[in-house]
This record gives C-alpha cells, structure tokens and sequence, in this order.
C-alpha cells in the first residue's frame, strides 16, 4: 500500500464540526441574549415582544406556505400577491374611512374582476361537490344552467359588495343571517336526532327551521346596525377573495402547467409571473405610496415592565396560534387531512385510491392564500401598507418555512416566531432597516449548517 | 502495488447506512483485474449501493477502499477517473437537454478548469465520438437529444459514455436490464470486447442467463453482506446462494 | 394562415421538447420582435433610438451573462440585479466628480478617478464579490438557489441604501462621469452608444466563446445531472464557481456603464423587483442561447418605450403595465413554451 492510504478528509469525521458549530453558535446566541438582558432589560422585554408579534405574521405565512409547499411540493410565489390582496382588500372596501375618505377607491373593472373569479370558484365548486348529484336529478343541461346561475347570484353577490363597501354591514346582513339560520338549524336537527330515538323526524326539522330562521333575523339585524362591524367584515372579504383567487390560480393555471410537465421550476416560474403581474396590477391600481388602514381594536399602547404593547399584537399572536391550532385539527381529524396528507405522500397514488386530489389540492390552496391573507391583514393594521409589501412577506414566510423545516407545520410555526425574535435581537445595535439582511444571513446560515432546519420533516 | 497487484478492486470493512438500514455492512471483498466479475443479489442487498461507494457517487461511512493500490477513506467523485474507474447508472443518468453527440463529447474534454475555456472541439475528439458512437449504434441519432432517445438507446448512449472514458475498470449498473433482444446482444458484444482488451469489468445483473453466460468471477451479496464469492459454476451450486437468491 | 394553424396544432401538442417545430416559432419570434424595433424606430426618429437602443445594449448585457448561469448551468439566480449594482456604485463612489459638493449633505470622498480606471475595479469588486456568495451559494440547488438568490438581491440593495458613508444611500450619486480615451470624452449620445455597443459586442464574443468551448459543454451537463457528471471527473463546484464570476463580472460591466450614461444613481434602481424582470427576460427570450437574450433584452425594451404611446395608460403606469405584459407573458410561456421564445433547456 502506498503512502496515500492514510488520507483522511474532514467530511469522514461525520458531522462532528458541524455539531461543534452548532453549540459554539448556540452558546453565542444565549450569551448574546443574556448580554442583551443585562444591558437593558426593558429593552429587551420590549423586542422580545415585537418578535414576536412580527413572528406571528411570518409563522401564519410559513404555515400557509408549508401547507401548500407539503402537498404539491413546489414553492408558490402567488402567496406573496394574496398577502398584498388580503391588506389591500382592507384598504379597498375601507377606503372611505382610511384617510377621512380623501383618497377612495372603486374602480368597476376590479368589482367586475372580482364578481367573476366569485361566480367561477363558486359555480367550479358546486360543480366538484354536487355536480353529479345535480344531473341524476334535473338532467344535463339544467345541472349545468342551476349551477351557472348559482354561480352568477353569487358572484353578482360579490360585485354588490365591493361596489357599495360603505353599507358592507348591511348589505352583508342577509348572507350571514342565512348562515346563521343553516348552521342553527343543523345544529338543532344533530341535537334532536342525538336525544330522541324517534324515526320520524319532520317535526324537527321544522322546528329547526324556524328556530334557526329567527335566530338568523336576530343576527341578521344586529349586524346591520351595527357600523362597527364593517372593519371586520372587510376581513372575511378580504380573506375570501385572496383565498377564492388562489384556488383559481391553482384550477385555472397550476393544473394545466402540472398536466403538460412535472417540473417544479417551471411552476416556480409561472408563479413569479403571477406575483409580478399582480403585483404591477396593484400599483396600479392604488398607486405606491403607502397607505394606512383605519384603525383597528387595541391600537392603544399599554405600559407593561418598562415596555410599549398594544393589544392588536397580542391579539395577532392569539390568531396565529388559534389558525394554527384549527388548522392541525383539520389535518388531524378529518378525512380531508389525510388526503391532504396522502396527497403530500404521492400523488398518484392518492389519486388511484380515490381522492380527487384537484379538489383537495384546490382547497389546500385556498386555506394556504387565507392565511397569507390574514397575515397581510394583521401586518397592514400593524404598519402601513404599500403594493410591494407581499414580495416581503413572502420572502419571510418562505425563510421561516425553510428555518422551521421544510415541508412540516409545527416547524413552520416554531420558525416563524424564532425569525421574528432573531430579527428583532438581530438588530439590538444595527439600525431597523438592516432586519431583512439579518433574516437572509440566518437563512443561509440554516441552509449551510442543518439544511433540515430546526424540526426536520420525519 | 504490493499485495493488491491481482485485485482491481479491494474493500476492507465497507460500511453505508441509511438511518437504521445498513446497505452495505462491513464488506471486504476483493475483485479480480482480469475478466468479467458480476455482482449479483436480492433486491436490497447492496449491489447499487455498493457501486455507488465505489465510484464516489455516495460517501463512504466506514472502511477503506483499495484501487489501483491506493487505499482511500474517502472516494471523491471527480476523482474516480484517476484511479480508473467509470460507470454508469441504474436508472440510465444521461444529460437529458443536450445531443447524444455532446453526451459523448462532454467526457472526452479537457479537465482542468482553465484549459477547457480555450478547449474547443478536435478532430480527434471527432474521430473518437464517432468510433463511439458507431460501436454502440447510435451515430444515425448523434443529433437527436439524449432525452427524446428510447429506453433501449439510453441504455447504449449511457455504455458508451463510460466507453469514452477509456478507464480500466467499468462498473455497469444493470446493463442488460430492460433492453430488447437485439439490443443485450450488442451490450453483451461490447462487454466481451472489454474483456478482450484487458479491462476490469464488473456488472450488476438479475438476468441469470447472462450471469451464467458471460463473468468469470461471481459476487454474492445479501443484506450488505458478503454471501459468498468464486468462479460462477461454483458459487452457483452452492446451497446458500441457491437458498437465499434463487430459491426464491 | 397555415403557419398559425400549425402553430396552434403544436401548441395543443406540446409538451416536454415537443411541440412546434422549432424553427417556425423561432423564426416568427424573431422576425416579429425585429419588424418591431425596426417600425418603432423609423417612426420615432433617431434621437430615440438612440436612448432605446443604449437601454437595450445595458440590459442585453445583463441577459447575455445572466443567461450563463440560468440557461447554461441551470441556477435560476433572481439576484443578478446585486453584481449590476456592485458595479454601478464602485463606478460612481471612484469616478464621480469629486468638486461637485453633493447637495452639501451626507457628501462622501471621492478619489474622482477616470471612467476606465474605475471600470476595471468594479468589474474585479463585482467578480470578488460574486466569488465570496459563489463559495456559499455553491451547495444550493433549484428552488433553494431561487430563494437565496433573492436573499443576494435583498442583501446587496440593503447595503446599497444602508451604507450611507458610502453610498449616500437614498441620496443616490450626482455626477458620473462618461468614459474619456485621453481627451476625447464620450460625451455625445451617439459616441456613448458606440461605446455601448462596443461593450455589447465583447460580452456577446466572450459569452459565445465560453459556451462554444469544452467549458460550455460541461456547463450544461451540470445543469443535466451534476452527480453524473462529477463522475467523469469534473470538479462540479469549481465550474459552478468560475460560470458564476464570470457572469457576475460582466454583470458588473454593465452597471459600470449604467452608472455612467445616466450619471445619476441611487438604490432604487437596483430593487428586487428590477431583478426579477430581469430573470423573466432571460426565460422570456429562450434559455440557453445567447441570441435568446438578446432578444428578450429587446422586447423588453420595446415594450416599455412601445407603452408609452398607448394612449389609455398614464405615463405614470408605464413600468406597471410592462410588469403586467411581461408576468403575463411569463405564465403563458411557461404553460406552452417552457424553453422561451428560442430557448434550447426548459428548467
């Protein structure tokens, strides 16, 4: 044997530099953070509040991202869109009221825009769930008339929304006091059925129709007077619409693209040219210059410790749990999660066991785009709003995503938190505006060192 | 180049996990210079892995590998042509957007980073493409891409790659699998012309015609083990192969 | 009428590599975009097209090199817009005019040096640069590489904006100056445009001889399969490093010559947003050939200075509107022509 045989390499010790590292870097951090305690432990109190409040936003974003990253496996850069249109949706149906109305928006062409992707989702969706029970019944054409007409009311529903969002209570009173009258009577009609035995249950269902229909009155009325209500009603609409134009995105354009190649790159891209149309689109149509919204519930700041909350964080940080925790729920303990989960698996094999995986997908994808939404909302109300803010939010919720574990929830939401505390400890000497340097460098740092991330997908 | 001169190849306590599967556990074994060596097994039993380790295309976890007299813990990948060795893939690795010609071209260039950017195409990497490109029967397709070619044809561009190396020893991942009639002759006529100019050659099969056919030194693996090895008419006779491959 | 029905007919058939003939959609792309220039410049006049045409040699430039790592190697880089920056503001920090009392704000030193001793630094800082985020960014593969090239743009623009001892940040740079051989300065529109396209000329030479050589052709094995082609030898990541320089350096170049036609910078031309068009150009024109580019730089040229005479569009939404007309673009392409409009690689 010649001389070389005792040539060692550093990568055949294993992972131990790595390890080193890995503790070398974590007692930097803790020693970081204690130093920042002890320097000022107001301050410190303080960004570790604003961390958090900030992580709430980016964990909601990376969990809606993983969501969908987990199921379809690829990274879809529309997210950063619906979390502009979920703040700007605000701005548009609260115009009125956002600059003492000096600067309003309604531009018809949006309405109709709007009305039209309503009435497709819709008409798409009762097509999907109900269309072949529709046809046994009325025959072929009139399934098809019904279910156009559906989807008209609706999206005609949508357009009367936007074109008056002034009354938004009033005009949305109707709709929800049908909802009410729908879920209290079902609700009756479980609760009847669980408690007698009886077989012959008209009498209860009559009942409940009733019961649910002045439920639905009272609701129905108490919301239409009440003015207060139309902040958060825009949120409903907002989120809607930003999740309806996701699953239309994912029906109308993702699906071919998926039919004709299997590259994810090539999705990637066709989504960077959604995010750069919508984008230049909202410009567009808002101009650039940020904007506020009016102002939420809990604007006021409260003194706590030697630091400044206000009750809208608090409050964010509980949505991003409470959407969270709803969301595991719905993976958990439904059957939709585990096709959502089948579908993360193999797709083709969910499909020959039967799951109609566009239906599922179309779904993950709507509940991905409402929860960017929901963080475009909750960060719009924090600071102000401007057209590019969704590039920037997408780029957190992927970094967070990717810092929690790729492609697993609860890493999402533990990475979300743990960027927005980073960032805020991050720039303890810096000045503010080098936040977005900070979460790149601890990206690629995470990238570097455990490209798995800090709860690594199974 | 002592003790290892008849050896082409020699492991000493090879080792490769995946979590908890041990793909390859402490293996020493020892491949012949001369002649046709075939790897075969059941499905899992660390043949691909095997090849793998060997080539550099997966890291080692444990052992030593000995080419060429050299002994190595780790096996770089772009290093393997020093010592040697080339192969192909399992699942045929071509470079799917480029033409078939530029398939064969692309391992025919220079090495060294600089010179390859004033490198430009001779006529004598001309003349060896398309000896190439003849002898696996693929010069009518030279223009076409490596992705638009049939499985079959794959199969011979994949060869013929590692043809252009000119290396010593060959290791061919399943070259007879999945091909027509026609097509595994040619494969076979190439092999036994490898062995004809003195190449180290070593394949993974499952056709059991072939592997009676053509090596003249036969390895047994199961589980990442060592089963058994030696001349193909005796290790095929031997009660534990017949139990644990082909009783199967 | 048969051409578009053909045309149609592949587009319903095409899928990976498949579809219409390549050479009809290559040559009817080609002559369109090239009808158009040519149209839009006889009715426009010469002074026009001459601003157009020197926006057109500076964005070719950057899709040309970008075009290196995206087409040829496969690394969809959406942060090339940094090195274009880097080297814009090495050219303004070194060159500007050192007696022009920048708004008596935030002024900051300058060596006030030529325009070509100035060129050759930003080009290296570029390279240096590119070389140091290459090393990092070595490791990284498909929609990882998408995100930490992002994170590059992010970084480079917070430096551009945020280091304001040097930069004078949102500021911007006064006073650049054009390139002068000796006493002869540059200074005319047309004598810059020359230069331009001089500059052009070269990159295009340098590009075609790298992707002609053997250098070329392991490039876009890489791109294949770089465990494949590690095998045979090649050292995968110094390829993928001196390709990343290279383009990075040209990159470089253009900024450099950015910096000195409009004598003004500041951050806001070297946002995110700025390098994502630029990768949707590159993917637009074709992937993988240098003429791809070109043309894509070209379109997209056209189309910005073709919308300011729609005469429903504000002036102010031009850029939007291109932004729509271009993501649009994108999507479509990516449903029926993955490659781009004369691409040779779809991703």
């Amino acid at each position: 044997m010649s001389a070389r045989t005792s040539r060692i390499d550093l990568s055949e010790i294993g992972n131990r530099p790595r390890d080193l590292l890995a503790i070398v870097l974590a007692a930097a951090v803790v020693g970081y953070i204690c130093w920042a305690i002890s320097q000022s432990p107001q301050q410190a109190l303080q960004f570790t509040f604003n961390g958090l409040s900030v992580g709430a936003i980016y964990a909601l974003l990376a969990v809606g991202f993983t969501l969908v990253y987990s199921t379809v496996w690829f990274f879809d850069l529309y997210y950063g869109a619906a979390a502009a249109i979920g703040a700007y949706g605000i701005f548009y149906l609260r115009s009125g009221e956002a600059l003492g109305g000096q600067y309003q928006v309604n531009d018809p062409t949006v309405n109709v825009v709007f009305a039209l992707v309503t009435a497709g989702v819709a008409f798409w969706a009762l097509r999907e769930l109900y269309g072949r029970r529709l046809r046994d019944r009325f025959g072929r054409r009139s399934a098809l008339g019904l279910e156009a007409f559906v989807g008209g009311v609706l999206g005609a529903y949508m357009g009367v929304v936007l074109a008056w969002p002034g009354d938004l209570n009033v005009i949305f009173a109707p709709a929800i006091g049908l909802t009410t009258l729908a879920a209290v009577a079902w609700l009756v009609r479980a609760a009847a059925g669980k408690l007698t035995m009886r077989t012959d249950r008209s009498g209860f269902a009559v009942a409940s129709v009733i019961v649910g229909a002045a439920m639905g009155v009272v609701v129905g009325v108490a919301l239409a007077n009440a003015g207060g209500s139309r902040l958060y009603l825009s949120w409903v609409v907002a989120c809607l619409l930003a999740g309806m134009v996701g699953l239309a995105f994912y029906r109308g354009l993702y699906v071919q693209i998926i039919r004709r190649t299997n590259s994810r790159l090539i999705m990637l891209v066709a989504s960077l040219g959604v995010l750069l149309a919508l984008t230049a689109l909202t410009i567009i149509v808002f101009e650039s210059a940020p904007r506020p919204l009016p102002e939420a519930f809990g604007s006021a700041p409260w003194q706590v410790g030697g630091a400044t909350i206000k009750g809208f964080n608090v409050f964010a940080i509980g949505v991003a749990i409470a959407a969270f925790v709803a969301l595991l729920l719905l993976l958990k303990r439904t059957s939709f999660g585990k096709s959502v989960r089948a579908i993360g698996d193999d797709e083709e094999v969910a499909k020959v066991v039967g799951i109609n995986t566009t239906v599922v997908i179309a779904i993950v994808f709507f509940i991905g785009a409402v929860f960017a939404a929901l963080a475009g909302v909750l960060n719009g109300h924090d600071t102000a709003i401007q057209p590019r803010m969704g590039l920037i939010m997408l780029l957190k919720g992927w970094i967070a995503s990717v810092v929690g574990g790729i492609g697993n929830l609860y890493g999402a939401i533990v990475g979300g938190f743990a960027l927005g505390l980073i960032e805020q400890f991050g720039i303890w000497n810096l000045a503010g505006e080098w936040k977005d340097v900070v979460s790149f460098v601890v990206l690629i740092l995470f990238l570097s060192f455990w490209p798995n991330g800090l709860l690594p997908r199974r | 180049m002592t003790e290892s001169t008849g050896n082409a190849i020699h492991t000493i306590d090879l080792s490769k996990h995946f979590g908890a599967v041990r793909a390859v556990d402490d293996l020493t074994v020892a491949i012949p210079k001369t002649g046709i060596t075939s790897i075969v097994g059941p499905n899992g039993s660390g043949k691909s892995t095997l090849v793998n380790l060997l080539s550099g295309t997966l890291p080692l976890d444990g052992g030593i590998v000995i080419i060429e007299g050299v002994g190595l813990r780790v096996v770089k990948a772009h290093e393997s042509p020093q010592y040697g060795v080339t192969r192909t893939f399992q699942e045929v690795r071509l470079f799917e957007q480029i033409s078939a010609w530029d398939n064969i071209m692309v391992v025919l260039t220079e090495r060294r980073l600089i010179r390859s950017l004033f490198e430009r195409v001779t006529p004598s990497h001309k003349e060896t493409a398309e000896r190439i490109l003849r002898e696996v029967g693929m010069w009518e397709k030279r223009d076409a891409m490596a992705g638009e070619l049939s499985y079959g044809q794959r199969k011979l561009l994949e060869i013929g790659r590692a043809l252009a190396m000119d290396a010593q020893t060959y290791l061919f991942d399943e070259p007879f699998a999945g091909l027509f009639p026609e097509m595994l002759e040619r494969v076979k006529e190439i092999v036994v012309t490898m062995r004809e100019q003195g190449r180290t050659l070593i394949f993974i099969s499952h056709n059991m015609d072939i592997v009676r056919e053509l090596p003249d030194h036969l390895i047994v693996l199961d589980s990442g083990r060592l089963l058994t090895e030696g001349e193909v008419d005796d290790v095929l006779s031997r009660e534990e192969v017949i139990e644990a491959y082909l009783g199967e | 009428m048969s051409l578009i029905t053909q045309a149609m007919r592949g587009l319903r058939a095409s899928g990976p590599l498949r579809g219409i003939p390549r050479a009809n959609v290559e040559r009817i792309a080609t002559i369109l975009v090239l009808v158009w220039a040519v149209g839009f410049m006889l009715w426009q006049g010469a002074g026009f097209t001459i601003t157009l045409t020197t926006v057109f040699a500076i964005w070719a430039i950057l899709a040309v090199s970008l075009n290196l790592v995206v087409g040829f190697t496969g690394l969809l880089s959406v942060g090339h817009i940094g090195f274009f920056g880097i080297g814009a503001y090495t050219m303004a920090i070194l060159a500007s005019d050192a007696s022009y009392d920048q708004l008596r704000t935030e002024s900051i030193p300058t060596p006030d040096w030529p325009f070509f001793a100035a060129l050759p630094i930003g080009i290296a800082i570029a390279g240096l640069v590119a070389l140091g985020v290459g090393v990092v960014f070595n490791r990284f593969r498909d929609d990882i590489f998408v995100l930490v090239s992002f994170g590059f743009a992010i970084i480079s623009f917070s430096f551009f904006l945020n280091l304001r001892e040097l930069t004078r940040g949102a500021f911007g740079i006064h006073e650049i100056p054009r390139p002068a051989f000796g006493g002869w300065v540059l200074d005319g529109e047309v004598e810059f445009l020359a230069f331009a396209l001089v500059c052009l000329a070269l990159v295009v030479l340098i590009c075609w001889l790298i992707v002609t050589s053997s250098f070329g052709r392991v490039l876009t094995a890489i791109r294949e399969d770089e465990e494949a082609i590690a095998v045979f030898g090649y050292r995968v990541t110094h390829f993928k490093l001196a390709v990343w320089v290279l383009s990075a350096m040209m990159a470089g170049l253009a900024g450099a010559l950015f910096a000195s036609w409009t004598s003004f910078i500041d951050p806001n031309s070297f946002i995110l947003l700025e390098s994502m068009l630029l990768t949707a150009i590159v993917i637009l024109g074709g992937l993988a050939t240098i003429w791809g580019s070109l043309l894509g730089a070209l379109a997209f040229v056209l189309l910005e200075e073709g919308m300011r005479f729609l005469p429903f569009l504000p002036p102010e939404f031009v850029g939007q509107a291109r932004q729509v007309v271009l993501g649009v673009l994108l999507v479509v392409l990516m449903l029926f022509r993955p490659q781009g409009l004369v691409g040779r690689y779809q991703l």
